[in-house]
């Protein structure tokens, strides 16, 4: 093999030595290339990108690595055979919980993005996730939530029947678009809101981040749905949702106060869909409020457990939720008070223009039953909001309801 | 016990907004987002932004909030035919649970399920930080823009599905979960500033260099099960990877002067040679690749032959996808570490 400097056979010029030189490659690097079976043009393309000495020997010497076979030995648990617990269900996420695989740390300590329970590299970047705390984001059916949000999947363009559509009266029809338009961004602005916080939870947690993906998956259907049912039937998008409620999830500054927050917007249009039977004018968006309602209800679940693990986890920082839980609160109160919030709904219950008093009557039942069940799942988590429950969702429910009007809601159910 | 809310007195307002009556027609795919792109509210390049949480084609309250910085520029995210990518995504969603036939994994030779197993911590790693880097663009697009937003979401799906399904096949045939990935790439995927240079970057370079691989998975999977599990995720990865040629293509036409700028992004991410798709010559991973493409360590020679066709593959694919969007000149200034493959 020539030395540096001397023309090997002519195929490097003297030039590229000196380029090659200038960039601090060590001596007898081209060379080692040529032997390796680079062309001298490969070569001359290497040096005008500037690669460094380091890199263009580090590359070298990889390239003639011998295989080691070294990951083989890896100290992980070897020999794993998950089986499906249910042969119907498949392989699930709780069928592979099993051995180390199953443990998932109260704290996560690996900066990077290592699978759980592989065998970390001696050298990796930070990956700059900031949340290492089981108790932070953990609920103890992710796992399985995630299963049934894969399995009760619905595709809006054509699980929906969109061919069923008749002509309704104006004032329905805008009535609906409206309560459509709002609930298309909703959805929307709670996806953006809850991705922004995906690269923040380490992979310690990985299967709360999978079912994080469905909800946001779900969100985004629920974005599209109601934006065709709004473009669907004569009518078109009304004005913009209010955006008093979706900011305040956006100034969360920590991953509790987000599901805190979220959690007054989760379970009060959980309650909405599941109510929403009265509103709906045929199949169609009885089919659309009941699929909302399957996938608001696994969500509602995830916070009910989350927050339940929370309080357990961090019974000092109980007095704090309420703080985050009331500004929820009040933005939402205004919103509800919002005439492109409010009358919509009234002029859907009340069966049109002419039976808004009656259709008021029902909106107050349907804001009773709504913070009911929010108080309702804030103590299947354990917490209690009592007398700390903010006076405008409070006059709700203070609100003296008939009996009759308490029949002017049904349930929501699908065709 | 309050007495009832008071009633407001009635605005009714929002009922005279309505100037355009709009009845979409549903195709024989049923009524999708395409359908609906129509009229006032079709996208277009010059759109009335607001950054708030605004969707197109609602009508502005005057109060409303900002809810932070968002591209004001349709190009500086758009990809024509986001909207077919959206409605494919949600038809074609699967299950790694029960569209996967767990049933055909039948015990390998040692070497040979530890090389599937290492390969699946490989790509269980990698598509957990394909799942975050769309998520924390989600609120830089304008919601006249709704659509790509629309698409991304589909993709944290699916990358959670690719997380999922890899994790699940290296714990359910006798093996578990071996050496970490080298990560090489994968910080630049998250490290980007610009939606465009996130697009390039992962779309079209790393989940193109993934997709390449996936599309060999019939050399590469032992077993009927890992067949279906590489096609099915190809079938994902080809929409992402659809999106980012698109979206490189209308920014290409639509504001050639970043033409320089984004062989820039390139340039730094070729230097890593996995270029963002986790490094497929860090030894555990072309170890392994190389036992599976050879069929057992006994052939590890000629799995080398033929990992060195994988990579010529992938680097053969990227400059072909560039040269669709437009960006065929990428050909003549390959970093070295593809270089070597683009013969």
């Amino acid at each position: 093999m020539a030395a540096d400097g001397e023309a090997d056979d002519g195929t490097i010029s003297e030039d590229l030595r000196e380029q090659a030189r200038a960039l601090g490659w060590e001596e007898g690097l081209l060379d080692r290339a040529l032997a390796h079976g680079y062309d001298v043009n490969t070569i001359a393309a290497v040096l005008a990108t500037r690669l460094s000495g380091d890199q263009a020997k580090g590359f070298l010497d990889r390239e003639a690595a011998q295989p080691s076979f070294a990951w083989m030995e890896s100290p992980t648990e070897w020999g794993v055979r998950a089986v499906p617990a249910d042969a119907e269900m498949g392989l699930t996420l709780a069928d592979i919980m099993v051995g180390s695989y199953g443990e998932v740390p109260d704290l996560w300590t690996n900066r990077t993005e290592i699978a759980r329970g592989s065998h970390p590299t001696a050298v990796q970047e930070d990956m700059g996730y900031t949340i290492f705390e089981k108790a932070i984001v953990w609920a103890p059916s992710v796992a399985d939530l995630y299963e049934r949000a894969i399995r009760e999947r619905w595709a809006p363009a054509t699980d929906l029947g969109w061919r069923s559509l008749e002509a309704l009266p104006d004032d329905i029809e805008r009535a609906i678009c409206q309560v459509m338009t709002e609930q298309s961004e909703r959805a929307y602005a709670e996806a953006t809101v809850l991705g922004r916080w995906l690269p923040e939870i380490s992979y310690g947690f990985v299967e709360m981040k999978l079912f994080m993906g469905s909800v946001i998956y779900d969100l985004a259907r629920h974005a599209e749905a109601f934006r065709k049912r709004a473009l669907a039937n004569g009518g078109g998008l009304g004005l913009q949702a209010p955006t008093g409620l979706i900011r305040g999830a956006t100034e969360a500054r920590s991953f509790p106060e987000l599901m805190a927050y979220l959690f007054v917007q989760d379970s009060v249009l959980f309650s909405f869909f599941r109510a929403a039977g009265n509103l709906a004018r045929n199949q169609l968006e009885r089919d659309l409020y009941a699929y909302a309602a399957l996938d608001r209800e696994r969500l509602l679940e995830y916070q009910v457990e989350r927050l339940a693990g929370f309080l357990e986890a961090f019974p000092d920082r109980r007095d704090e939720q309420h703080q985050y839980l009331r500004k929820a609160e009040v933005r939402l109160a205004r919103e509800w008070e919002d005439a492109a919030v409010r009358e919509p709904l009234e002029l859907l219950l009340g069966g049109g223009r002419d039976g808004l008093a009656a259709g008021g009557a029902a909106l107050r039942v349907l804001r009773h039953r709504q913070v009911e069940e929010y108080l309702g799942a804030l103590e299947r988590a354990g917490f209690v909001r009592g007398e700390r429950l903010h006076s405008g969702l409070r006059t709700w429910l203070e609100a003296p309801v008939s009996a009759g009007e308490g029949s002017l809601l049904a349930t929501t159910g699908r065709s | 016990m309050t007495a009832a809310p008071a009633t407001p007195e009635l605005d009714l307002s929002w009922l005279d907004l309505y100037d355009e009556p709009t009845a979409a027609e549903p195709g024989k795919r049923g009524l999708t987002l395409e359908a609906i792109d129509t009229g006032a509210w079709a996208s277009r390049e010059e759109a009335s932004r607001d950054m708030t949480p605004r969707l197109r084609g609602a009508r502005a309250r005057a109060e409303a909030h900002r809810q932070g910085l968002t591209y004001q520029t349709k190009a500086d995210v758009w990809a024509d035919q986001c909207h077919a990518l959206y409605e494919e995504a949600v038809q074609r969603q699967w299950s790694s649970a029960r569209d996967i036939p767990w049933e055909t994994l039948r015990e390998l030779p040692d070497e040979t399920e530890r090389a599937m197993c290492q390969l699946a911590t490989m790509l269980a790693e990698v598509e957990f930080i394909a799942g975050d880097v769309p998520g924390q663009w989600l609120p830089a697009i304008s919601g006249d823009e709704f659509e790509v937003g629309l698409f991304l979401m589909t993709q944290i799906m699916d990358e959670a599905r690719h997380s999922d399904v890899f994790r699940k096949r290296a714990l359910a045939n006798g093996g578990g979960l071996l050496a970490q990935g080298a990560g090489l790439g994968l910080r630049n995927l998250i490290d980007a500033k610009d939606f465009t240079e996130m697009s390039v970057l992962m779309h079209v370079q790393a989940e193109g260099f993934v997709q390449s691989m996936f599309r060999m998975g019939e050399l590469i999977g032992p077993t009927q099960a890992d067949k279906r599990i590489f096609r099915m995720a190809a079938q994902d990865e080809s929409r992402h990877l659809a999106f980012g040629v698109m979206h490189l293509k209308h920014v290409l036409a639509e504001a050639p002067e970043r033409r320089e700028e984004i062989h820039h992004y390139l340039d730094r991410a070729e230097e890593a040679s996995g270029g963002g798709s986790g490094d497929v010559t860090f030894p555990p991973v072309f170890e392994s690749l190389a036992i599976l493409l050879g069929g057992g360590k006994e052939h590890f020679d000629e799995g080398v032959a033929r990992f060195m066709l994988l990579r010529q593959r992938q680097v053969k694919e990227y400059l072909h996808r560039l040269d669709v969007a437009g960006l065929g000149d990428r050909r003549e200034r390959l970093g070295p570490a593809l270089a070597q493959f683009a013969a």
